[in-house]
């Protein structure tokens, strides 16, 4: 008996000793997005992207010798409840979180994960308060922002020689800013143009048959549609759209087309207009070896192509992973001092680099669906 | 006996994160519990003394979030002016709603509350003045004499203090007077009156006490997330509230303290998701107001009653 206690105190000691060791072996990374809800589809798949990522990291050793730990949290959509994920995370040590698909979700996470201290990285979430410096002096930003977006969805209103412009805008931080952006840009070009319709809801607003139906009245050649819950908004506004035979082209805002949002609209996303910053099969992400590896492990891990969203927080990590090993310190100001108006060569995004307060310059290119197909203008 | 039991039963609950192992996420936890559970007992008194279903508390929560963000960030207000204005802001609004629904009872007042809710949502979403749909960031720090709360281990001592104040309120409400007279319009609106009480003045005056308590969760979150927006007017916090007030039982003191630390652990510890959650919660809220009028606590006094009678 005396000796059965003895190698059971033994084998608990070595398990401890194990554990111990795996702990220091490992680098906690948060990641908060909506796992559920609207937009819970394309938050696993980024769930699954940064897995994937890490899995690549830690094959070639980790970070400062320590392999990424992932510690995956649902914000619900709910900034109260991201919040408290956020909180969740401080609490078990977390180096950096990967955050933000919504923007009032991210603006409200921002100067809590800020207060302690941690270096907090947003993926997606593209509202412009995001980057002022008054809830996360150290903002870090991977998807275009609002004022880029915005010049390009205007330019192509110029190009088409459109006057009669409605809008469909999510009636939020980010909704509320890429409307304003798409105006402003259109006021600086000199075109001439008039808002015939402006109608807004909620994020998690799936029925739109009477705001349709306002702007189908008012006759626009251009409506667009700003809406970023992927999962179930904008691809049930792209299906009741076409059922109402709204006139004129359905101009998505940028980046809330994806691949998914086509699969579940079906034939009607066809003639949709978007733009996006990144596509794997195109140029010059097709030709990158890097992009090429993290295509390759994310069709072999979650046999999934990889979209915008999913590619950027996976570069969000990389490039994490790639300024602590420069800096050869996980030390919040040190890391963001290095991301923030810096530049990185060998990403999946191809080269990168960074204006001062944190966004992620980036290109856009123009698509058109066609047979439920992003057809890229070159 | 309540002389010793109530002390010991508060300080239990401030070591409750020590005696939990002090993690970081633990405080966060009981800040949260005790912030929601501050914001539940200001709509517990409307529910359980005056028997109708506000609907309108989230705007209360709202006002004392907005007006902390706003009098903190433009004009440098510290904590206590930012309650004072917070306690004056939520009477005024609360005289303003009860008065527009004095004479409205069960069905058509929670409708009309509701639709209170619905506009302050898009007035909170839309006006500059409250931030609009980018909301208020920057709230400073909770500081109070030289001294600053910089994490929710450090907060806890305030939201404790919080919660405590508001059970020692809604208790003392409840031997007053006024709690009584509450409880009488509740009850027999007829013997009320006959007994010389004015039902109206009851009514307006039960908003005036209900309001502050719970806009003074709303002051105390708006220092812990340092971020306003017009998502404190979600659906999240009245369906929290409101299941939190009938989930243990109406009319006991401790009743949404523990029913808000049942729905926060829910919600941590086995979460189904967004959707999922809120189903899950609104079924809650259904399954008690049909079935379980005396709540959990009435359904172990049944257990018991029905394990005697078999024993």
């Amino acid at each position: 008996m005396k000796r059965m206690i003895g190698t059971g105190l033994l084998v608990a000691a070595a398990a401890f000793a194990a554990g111990a060791a795996w702990a220091q072996d490992t680098v906690k990374v948060g990641v908060i997005f909506p796992l559920s809800g609207g937009a819970g589809p394309q938050g696993q798949h980024i769930a699954e992207s940064l897995d994937a990522m890490a899995t690549m990291i830690n094959d070639k050793g980790g970070v400062m010798g320590r392999k990424i730990e992932l510690h995956v949290r649902d914000d619900e959509s709910t900034p109260a409840v991201g919040v408290s994920r956020a909180n969740e995370l401080i609490g078990e040590g977390v180096e950096v979180i990967i955050e933000g698909w919504n923007s009032p979700v991210t603006l409200a996470m921002q100067p809590v994960i800020a207060r302690a201290g941690i270096l907090d990285i947003t993926a997606i979430s593209k509202a412009d308060p995001i980057l002022s410096g008054e809830g996360n002096p150290l903002a870090i930003r991977f998807n275009s922002s609002n004022a880029l977006d915005g010049a390009v969805i205007a330019k192509y209103i110029v190009d088409q020689g459109a006057t009669r412009i409605a809008f469909l805008t999510e009636n939020d931080a980010y909704g509320n800013g890429a409307q304003a952006s798409i105006e402003a840009a259109l006021n600086a070009s000199g075109h001439a143009y008039e808002i015939v319709a402006v109608e807004k809801f909620p994020f998690d607003q799936a029925d739109f048959r009477v705001p349709l139906s306002t702007v189908k009245a008012a006759d626009p050649e251009i409506t667009i549609a700003i809406n970023a819950n992927e999962g179930l908004g904008m691809p049930a506004l792209i299906r009741q759209a076409s059922r109402s035979r709204l006139p004129g082209t359905l101009v998505s805002a940028v980046g809330t087309v994806a691949p998914s949002v086509i699969e579940v609209a079906g034939e009607a996303a066809n003639g949709v207009v978007g733009a996006d910053i990144y596509f794997p099969q195109v140029e010059p992400f097709a030709s990158n070896p890097v992009n090429q590896a993290y295509v390759a492990k994310m069709q072999e891990m979650h046999d999934r192509t990889p979209d915008k969203f999913m590619a950027l927080a996976a570069a969000a990590l990389q490039v994490w992973a790639m300024a602590v090993e420069e800096v050869q310190s996980f030390e919040k100001e040190a890391v963001a001092n290095r991301i923030r108006g810096g530049s990185f060569t060998g990403t999946l995004l191809g080269d990168v680099t960074f204006q001062p307060n944190g966004q992620l310059d980036s290109n856009h290119y123009l698509f058109t669906v066609v047979d439920q197909k992003m057809v890229v203008e070159q | 006996m309540r002389i010793v039991l109530w002390p010991a039963v508060a300080l239990a609950i401030l070591a409750g994160p020590w005696l939990l192992g002090g993690g970081g996420a633990v405080f966060s936890a009981f800040v949260l519990i005790a912030i929601f559970a501050t914001m539940a007992y200001g709509l517990d008194v409307i529910v359980s003394d005056l028997g109708e279903v506000s609907l309108a508390h989230p705007v209360f929560f709202a006002c004392g979030a907005y007006a902390t963000a706003i009098s903190t960030t433009r004009l440098g207000f510290g904590p206590v002016e930012s309650f004072l204005l917070t306690v004056l802001t939520a009477l005024a609004v609360a005289a303003v709603i009860g008065l527009v629904t004095l004479r409205l009872r069960e069905f058509v007042f929670s409708l009309v509350t509701y639709a209170v809710t619905v506009v302050a949502m898009t007035v909170a979403a839309n006006w500059a003045f409250l931030g609009g749909s980018d909301g208020i960031s920057g709230i400073p720090l909770f500081s109070l004499a030289g001294w600053q709360a910089r994490t929710d281990r450090e907060l806890w001592p305030v939201a404790w203090a919080l919660l405590m104040g508001a059970i020692y309120l809604v208790d003392a409400f409840r031997r007053s007077g006024l709690g009584q007279r509450a409880m009488t319009v509740h009850l027999n609106p007829e013997l009320a009156t006959m007994s010389g009480i004015d039902p109206l003045r009851t009514r307006l005056q039960v908003f005036l006490v209900s309001a502050p308590i719970t806009a003074a969760a709303g002051w105390l979150y708006a220092y812990q997330r340092a971020y306003i927006s017009a998502d404190v007017l979600e659906t999240y916090f009245l369906i929290l509230m409101l299941t939190a007030v009938v989930l243990v039982g109406r009319r006991m003191l401790l009743a949404p303290l523990i029913g808000t630390a049942l729905i926060l652990m829910q919600e941590k510890f086995l979460s189904f998701g967004g959707y999922v959650d809120s189903i899950v919660l609104g079924g809650v809220l259904i399954l008690v107001l049909s079935f379980l009028p005396g709540g959990l606590a009435g359904l172990a006094r049944s257990g018991l009653k029905m394990a005697r009678r078999g024993g």
